[in-house]
């Protein structure tokens, strides 16, 4: 080609790049819908322009004509191959528009009435001529719509499918031409093809997943018994259409079945299937022993760790008690040897004193001598035992009574100690326990008898279930106190509890004390009284010692019951409240009377003056 | 025999129930009529100060006046004891309740608590805001009750508000929606903006850039899909100004460089006017307002008045009833008094556009059309000085400008609704496009060469462009040279066609040339003589 060789083509390095734009208005929209549909609407026009100018050369020449053209009903046009017709019967649904275009001009060309006439033909009038079916046949592809009808029940295409038996055997090459077959009808383009053996696993489910979810174009319309535009009116017309409707539909159905049954049964006869079927089989299985296996090596790497733990601890323990049981052994020797060494020693002081007659002249010094010694027997260290024995040994006798009386005297000053340690010891555990108990004693931490009685009576004025209990008893103490001491609610509640407990070392305390102490609190505080705290703390407010029978409180009850029936102005009012209440007489009730009188205003004045103070 | 007697039957029954007919008729239109109503979508601007509505209806997009016959609605929220109202009522009713009414949400959609706008907002608004969780709360006083509100939440009731207005105006549920956000929202700002419209029962098709939005509302580059423009989006907002240089390049729009001020709005003008008033109250009667935050509030309203009356006269009336210890007081103020008041802030409102132009490399007179929105470039001053900074440039300022961007949002919306398929790109989408210019050599009438562009750089490919080249009849063979330039550099040749064996004529010769771009960037040439003749094809490979 002449052109080729005088065009330069020239390769350029040169890109198109990318950038962000809007996703707004009407181009950018055109722009999204021609990328989604994966082409592009111009660069496709181009492909098809040249693809289609190289195949209607081709095609020209291969037009058939029908022979049985000529022979054609044009009343029977519904039943014509419109295909064969225009002479495209080796194209048909593959033919494009241009093609289609081409033929039908040839096919007008030679069987035009008008060309036939000047040829010298017989034409039958009007539409009964064979070229009405010609016209048909255009006006059917040229519509996409129509066209599309036709090719959907296009009579050459092959409905059939494979049995299984058929498919068992041969599988890719009964269903390969099967499924190409079908794949015309598919609305998408590039439709996954079957494969062969060594497909993947990925290839093989995109195929069947679009097999399953098949979406066709394929649809009944032209098999329509009725036509809509042949109706009278309108109901027919609904009529009509919802008779081809429902045709259709039903149509459409079986369709789907058809491609339903075809994708099936491949399916049940894929060879591929079956393999991966297997190998999935074969990997969970392998994978599940695999897994058991771990699990059980792990199971015995913990036992066996478990064990050598425990081997060895039973070992560090024997080594440990063996150990121990040497190191025993070792003191109980070493005791021995110095029990040994020592009771020889002692012996051998005993041996020297009685040797020397325990240095005494009189029996009595030398029994009394005799007791120290054997004091300091047992007192003494072996070390001091062996020194003492050795100058005892080495030196004359009055050098060995003074070394002897020295160390008597040693061991004696030791004693002593050791007593008076003692004594201060056991004075310092009791000076503790009193001052845990917040001055435990009735002269400390200025609690003396007044206040003690004050703070037993405040409590039983006071119940248990008053309103800031500790609070009011505090402050009451504090105006009725004749010490001037300032007493919080807290120490109150100290003093009280102690009191309460009256723990053993105390008594014991008071037990040991002198008479005369003892006695001074004998008189200023009665016995019986210090015998009331701890029985009386949460005793009834009514209960009064005064009289010989406490006011119980049924008595109490009756006589608040008394006091309400009977108001203030009635006359002889207090017989007739010692008459309601049994077993008292008029005097006990007016006593009663004034002493709760005087209680519930103590009691008032406390509790507004720890008001008073909660306020500020 | 059967199916004939049934149609014949079903005849006879259709002609002698008419009436029922008829009335299946009626019923039918209006079915008919739903579906189309179906059809109608609707645009939605939010701004910082205020919020507009357009539907879209039958082809056109018309701006939707609220129940109080305003086309604009206030984008104030105030919450009271039962209910929340939106709108003018809620402006007017700040000066009393401003700690329950929110103002300005769109600057807290979507932003984290510590970011400094929320500070920044933090500080301007009454309306106390908290931090939970890191998100910015309005803290809401109703009676004895204590409610946090997200920002979200308030814009929901704005949206809400915003989408009764439609349905009163069509008469129909409106649930399709398109919204514009600004340029520099950032991905979270666009959700929280997505979901406030999504709790007000709206379907959003898709969020677009408000200045996308106000180049369609002008109709910009929709005609044709060829040839490239660029143009600015002036847009001075109630509390922010912002600033797009737009590409155009078939019918694609592409934002080159934007930048937003947040300091400067037509706040800040009603702001200065009020300081001012202040002033003129203090000299007058003695008294100080400007401590006053209720009184305050009241001047802002008149001086707000008064700067919107100041765009179309020559002076304004200014009056508060009742401003400071019952004193009533009254001020004209002029036109060249306010602008005297603000000349620094609008100084400071155009001075980023020569900045912005330098930033992407364009001049001003490589601008083509400038484009001005948002409430305030109604100001006969400040278009004064974008006409000088643009003197060959029309100004584009016909349409409201405040209404501008839910206009183009309506235009989108109706160019979505009723396709679904779509997909629903949130982003920019990336589009291929050429990097260069692809020009053709010519020879005009007096024998220079000259370079006609037929594909200009930043063209989205696929592209196709037809171009035809006149020779004299007496040539024999024709020669085309395809070159391509890259910005500002000399042209380089890509490719030589030789049409040969002319045939010689009286006419002058008419060669079509087809360039085509693929959208990995090769190139297809292809020349042929009009009259017949056989074409030459070249094709170019890219090497990418």
């Amino acid at each position: 080609n002449n052109s080729d060789k005088t065009n330069e083509k020239c390769f350029f390095v040169y890109t198109s790049m990318q950038v962000e734009v809007e996703p707004v208005g009407r181009w950018f929209e055109a722009y999204v819908k021609r990328r989604n549909r994966n082409t592009s609407a111009s660069f496709q026009e181009l492909e098809e322009e040249e693809e289609s100018s190289e195949e209607s050369e081709d095609e020209e020449l291969q037009l058939e004509e029908d022979p049985m053209l000529r022979t054609l009903d044009p009343k029977d046009w519904k039943n014509q191959d419109h295909y064969a017709v225009l002479g495209l019967t080796n194209v048909r649904y593959k033919a494009t528009q241009k093609q289609i275009k081409a033929a039908h001009k040839a096919a007008v060309l030679k069987h035009h009435p008008d060309k036939r006439k000047a040829v010298g033909e017989q034409i039958t009038e009007g539409d009964n001529d064979y070229f009405t079916c010609i016209t048909k046949a255009i006006e059917i592809l040229s519509d996409p719509v129509k066209r599309r009808a036709f090719d959907s029940v296009d009579p050459t295409f092959d409905n059939t499918m494979p049995s299984k038996s058929e498919g068992k055997d041969n599988f890719f090459k009964v269903f390969g031409p099967v499924f190409e077959r079908n794949a015309r009808w598919s609305s998408k383009k590039h439709v996954p093809k079957l494969g062969t053996m060594e497909s993947s696993f990925e290839e093989v489910d995109s195929f069947y997943t679009f097999w399953y979810n098949f979406d066709s174009w394929r649809e009944f319309s032209y098999l329509d018994e009725e036509e809509k535009e042949k109706a009278e009116c309108r109901d027919e017309r609904r009529w009509i259409e919802k008779q081809n409707r429902a045709s259709r539909a039903q149509r459409k159905k079986e369709e789907m079945n058809r491609i339903r049954t075809l994708v099936d049964t491949a399916y049940s006869c894929d060879p591929r299937i079956k393999k991966f079927k297997e190998e999935e089989k074969a990997r969970k299985e392998s994978e599940k022993k695999a897994k058991a296996e771990a699990k059980k090596r792990e199971q015995e790497e913990k036992e066996r760790a478990v064990q050598a733990e425990l081997e060895a601890a039973r070992l560090l323990k024997q080594k440990e008690e063996e150990e121990a049981k040497q190191a025993a052994q070792q003191a109980k020797k070493e005791k021995e040897i110095q029990k040994k060494a020592i009771k020889k020693e002692r012996q051998k002081l005993r041996a020297t004193c009685k040797n020397w007659n325990y240095f005494a002249d009189n029996e009595a010094d030398s029994v009394k001598m005799m007791e120290e010694v054997e004091k300091l027997c047992d007192r003494l260290e072996l070390a001091s035992l062996q020194s003492l024995n050795e100058v005892l040994a080495s030196s004359s006798k009055d050098e060995s009574k003074a070394a002897v009386v020295k160390q008597v005297d040693d061991v004696n000053v030791q004693l002593q100690k050791e007593k008076e340690a003692e004594v201060q010891a056991r004075q310092a555990a009791r000076g503790a326990d009193q001052a845990s108990g917040g001055g435990g004693s009735v002269g400390g931490k200025g609690w003396n008898e007044e206040d003690l009685q004050l703070l037993i009576k405040a409590v039983n004025l006071f119940p248990a279930g008053t309103n800031a209990r500790w609070e009011v008893i505090a402050n009451y103490m504090n105006q009725h106190s004749t010490s001037g001491m300032k007493r919080t609610a807290k120490d109150v509640i100290n003093k009280a509890k102690n009191l309460q407990r009256l723990d053993p070392v105390q008594k014991d305390e008071i037990n040991k004390k002198a008479f005369e102490k003892f006695k001074k609190e004998h008189t200023s505080l009665p016995s019986e009284d210090k015998a009331v705290p701890s029985e009386r703390f949460d005793g009834e407010p009514a209960g009064s010692d005064l009289n010989t029978a406490p006011w119980t409180s049924e008595e109490q009850k009756l006589l608040e019951q008394a006091l309400k029936s009977y108001p203030v102005n009635t006359p002889e009012r207090w017989e007739k409240i010692a008459d309601a209440v049994p077993g008292r007489s008029k005097k006990d009730c007016m006593k009663r009377y004034k002493e709760l009188v005087e209680m519930v205003k103590a009691k008032k004045a406390a509790q507004e003056q720890v008001a008073a103070r909660s306020k500020k | 025999m059967a199916p004939l007697l049934t149609r014949w039957w079903r005849c006879r029954k259709g002609g002698a129930d008419k009436s029922r007919r008829r009335k299946a008729e009626v019923v039918q239109r209006n079915v008919g009529s739903s579906v189309f109503l179906n059809m109608t979508a609707i645009g939605v601007h939010l701004g910082c100060s205020s919020a507009c509505v357009a539907v879209f209806k039958d082809g056109r997009a018309e701006v939707v006046a609220n129940d109080a016959g305003d086309r604009i609605t206030p984008a104030v929220v105030a919450y009271r004891d039962n209910e929340q109202i939106v709108g003018v009522a809620a402006r007017q009713g700040r000066v009393w309740n401003s700690a329950n009414t929110v103002v300005k949400v769109k600057q807290l959609l979507g932003r984290r608590f510590n970011h400094p706008e929320t500070q920044l907002h933090r500080s301007q608004t009454k309306c106390p805001v908290i931090n939970r969780e890191e998100r910015p709360f309005y803290e809401i006083t109703t009676g004895e009750h204590i409610k946090y509100v997200a920002p979200e939440d308030a814009a929901k009731v704005i949206f809400k508000k915003m989408r009764e207005t439609a349905q009163s105006a069509l008469g129909s549920n409106v649930t399709e929606v398109v919204v514009a956000v600004p340029v520099e929202f950032a991905p979270a700002q666009k959700k929280a903006m997505r979901d406030a419209a999504q709790g007000a029962g709206l379907n959003v098709l898709r969020l677009i850039h408000e200045p996308a939005a106000a180049l369609l509302a002008y109709n910009i580059g929709q005609n044709s899909s060829s040839g490239r423009s660029h143009v600015l989006v002036y847009k001075l907002g109630g509390a922010s100004l912002s600033v797009t240089v737009m590409q155009v390049n078939g019918g694609i729009y592409r934002v080159l460089n934007t930048h937003t001020d947040p300091s400067v709005g037509g706040e800040s003008f009603t702001e200065a006017l009020a300081q001012h008033l202040a002033t003129e109250f203090k000299r007058t009667f003695k008294h100080d307002v400007s401590s006053n935050a209720r009184a305050m509030l009241k001047l802002m309203n008149g001086a707000d008045m008064a700067k919107h009356s100041l765009s179309l006269l020559g002076s304004a009336n200014c009056f508060v009833d009742s401003l400071h210890n019952g004193i009533d007081f009254e001020c004209t103020v002029s036109r060249a008094r306010f602008e005297s008041l603000c000349s620094s802030l609008f100084s400071k409102s155009v001075q980023p556009i020569r900045g912005l132009l330098e930033s992407v490399g364009l001049s001003t007179s490589d601008i083509n059309q400038v484009v001005l929105c948002g409430g305030s470039t109604r100001i006969p001053r400040l278009q004064t000085m974008i006409r000088d900074i643009f003197p060959h440039v029309d100004l584009l300022s016909s349409a409201p400008p405040d209404e501008l961007i839910a206009v183009g949002a309506a235009l989108e919306a109706g160019l979505l609704v009723g396709h679904d398929g779509l997909g629903c790109e949130e982003e920019p989408m990336a589009v291929d496009v050429s990097a260069t210019d692809i020009l053709v050599k010519e020879v005009d009438e007096s024998g220079a060469e000259v370079f006609t562009t037929l594909l200009p750089s930043g063209t989205p490919l696929p592209a196709r462009r037809h171009h035809i080249l006149t020779g004299q009849g007496t040539l024999s063979s024709v020669s085309i040279d395809v070159y391509q330039r890259w910005v500002s550099r000399p042209p380089e040749k890509l490719a030589k066609i030789v049409l040969r064996d002319l045939q010689l004529k009286e006419e002058k010769h008419s060669i079509s040339t087809v360039l085509t771009m693929k959208r990995d960037g090769s190139i297809h040439v292809s020349c042929v003589e009009q009259s017949g003749g056989r074409p030459e094809v070249v094709a170019i490979a890219s090497k990418k």
